[in-house]
């Protein structure tokens, strides 16, 4: 029983921190524009269909998919920007009418090309066993995690480093003061969301390398994300991915323990209970408004 | 010269600024005075960009401002301090400071400035690796301060520097403003503390409800009649509305 929990553990922590690369994501953008984008699951999904791709045509190694990955991630998430920039009217209600729709369309769009069939990589060199110690995983669930926390670091050190990481923070704790500084909002925006789909991106090929993907699989990661960045409290890097591996055990531990009928539910439970108890989240103080 | 013409300026359906006409000299320390309400963090909001005007023109030199972006003002050598509110709150102290350098041509000078700014400010210094958010109100507004100095701006515009803040510190702030105006920098303060203003200041405008009423050189200016202004008392002369600096 022990080794079963303890292995749990070890597999709930390797998928959250792919699930740290999507909220992220969801969190850059809703700093600078002030907008759920409910269509960044669709983003990662559409990834991962990209990998399909290259590995079922080109007969290639899925990671040789991120380049096409991130160009198509990308453009979409640029597209996304566009179009939420085009609402003058009452952008938080409408962008979430509009990032909603696009959503359905990719889904949509990923279900009439690719069909509903559960896809995964058929690599024999990812589904290689890997052991640590008294735990087991594939080669691609402990690439995928690596992989996820190395990109994790990166955008932290982007994000306290770089004039442009520094930017898209400035805009997000204030965006006058920020136009006072000489930064344009909008420009500051755009990157955001282009950052935010090159990690979609690499999300995306790391979930079909790791796991199984189908087209409903969008929908859902978008609801893990959100749930993430609210049970984290606050847009810190550290804060996010603490939560994202927090909701990547909890969800281990219920399949493990209970019942992987339960999986979602209990991610959605312990959002809840952190709502309730703690509504500004798992690492957020108490902040003052206005 | 920066040059205010006919400027109205509010937010959405509420006018705030009506047809206001002020004229900053370069070089000198123009303070605007007013009570609450009178539209003088609106003036240098809309100066900067930040309120929308709806007629009127502003320009420096000659050089027309109105139809710039905000962001394109600090590489013309504007710089707005706003009150200490707006300092970024999740980041450090420095962060914030380095915000202050970010147009390109600033970025070259960004050590050099930030050791100036931590000389004004050693209060700074200490807390640089602090959160904006956890400082005090003074600190905040020193914070805010050194922000706005860190692109070396020419024109000045700084908004109720003293609000909130005990007498020491506003001592040593009005001391900063002397040193910069003897360095030729251009600068326009909004202020309520009258009195220190005027010290200060070479030239003094008075606003109330949107409108200017008062245009007078500081050495000129009967302090009496300055305050039946300012609190609009029976009898006073309050509608030299078009009163500016020639």
């Amino acid at each position: 029983m022990f080794e079963l929990i303890l292995q749990a553990l070890y597999s709930g922590l390797l998928v959250g921190g792919v699930y740290a690369l999507i909220a992220l994501g969801l969190a850059l953008t809703f700093g600078t524009m002030r907008v759920i984008n409910l269509a960044h699951g669709e983003l990662v999904l559409l990834a991962a269909y990209m990998a399909y791709v290259v590995e079922s045509r080109l007969q290639l190694n899925p990671v040789f998919a991120v380049p096409l990955a991130v160009l198509v991630a990308c453009t979409c998430s640029a597209l996304v920007y566009l179009l939420v920039d085009r609402i003058r009217k009452n952008r938080e209600l409408n962008s979430l009418m509009l990032t909603f729709a696009i959503g359905i369309i990719i889904t949509n769009a990923v279900l009439l090309i690719f069909s509903g069939d559960v896809r995964s990589t058929g690599s024999p060199f990812m589904q290689d066993a890997v052991q640590l110690g008294p735990l087991f995983s594939m080669k691609s669930e402990l690439g995928a995690f690596v992989v996820s926390l190395v990109l994790v670091l990166a955008l932290w050190q982007w994000l306290s480093r770089s004039w442009y990481g520094r930017a898209v923070r400035a805009v997000s704790s204030n965006r006058d003061a920020a136009k006072l500084m000489g930064i344009n909002p909008a420009k500051t925006e755009l990157i955001s969301f282009i950052v935010a789909g090159a990690l979609a991106a690499c999300a995306g090929v790391a979930l079909y390398s790791s796991s199984v993907v189908h087209p409903p699989l969008g929908h859902a990661l978008t609801v893990k994300a959100f749930i993430i960045t609210v049970l984290a409290g606050v847009g810190s890097v550290p804060g996010v991915l603490a939560a994202a591996l927090l909701l990547g055990v909890t969800e281990a531990m219920t399949v493990t323990l209970w019942s992987s009928a339960l999986q979602e539910l209990v991610g959605m439970t312990l959002f809840l209970v952190v709502l309730l108890v703690l509504p500004n989240g798992l690492f957020g103080s108490a902040k003052r408004r206005g | 010269m920066l040059k205010v013409e006919n400027l109205r300026a509010g937010y959405g359906a509420i006018n705030v600024l009506w047809d206001v006409s002020l004229n900053f000299p370069l070089g000198e320390l123009t303070a605007i005075i007013g009570p609450n309400g009178a539209g003088k963090s609106t003036l240098l909001k809309a100066v900067m960009g930040l309120v929308p005007t709806t007629q009127g023109s502003v320009s420096l030199d000659g050089y027309p401002l109105t139809d710039r972006a905000t962001w394109d003002m600090a590489s013309l050598g504007l710089a707005l301090i706003p009150e200490g509110r707006m300092v970024f709150r999740d980041m450090t102290v420095e962060e914030n400071l380095t915000m202050g350098a970010f147009p390109k041509p600033h970025r070259a000078a960004l050590g050099r400035n930030l050791e100036r700014v931590f000389g004004l400010f050693p209060k700074l210094r200490e807390r640089r690796r602090q959160l904006a958010g956890s400082l005090s109100g003074g600190e905040a507004q020193m914070l805010a301060m050194g922000r706005g100095l860190m692109s070396e701006p020419r024109v000045l515009l700084i908004d109720e520097p003293s609000l909130g803040l005990a007498p020491v510190i506003v001592r040593e702030i009005f001391d900063i403003l002397r040193g910069l105006k003897q360095q030729g920098v251009t600068i326009v303060l909004v202020e309520q503390n009258t009195r220190m203003a005027l010290g200060l200041a070479d030239g003094v405008y008075l606003m109330r409800a949107g409108r200017v009423i008062l245009a007078e050189r500081a050495a000129a200016v009967d302090i009496d009649r300055l305050h039946d202004l300012y609190f609009a008392r029976e009898g006073a002369a309050g509608d030299v509305a078009d009163a500016v600096f020639k």
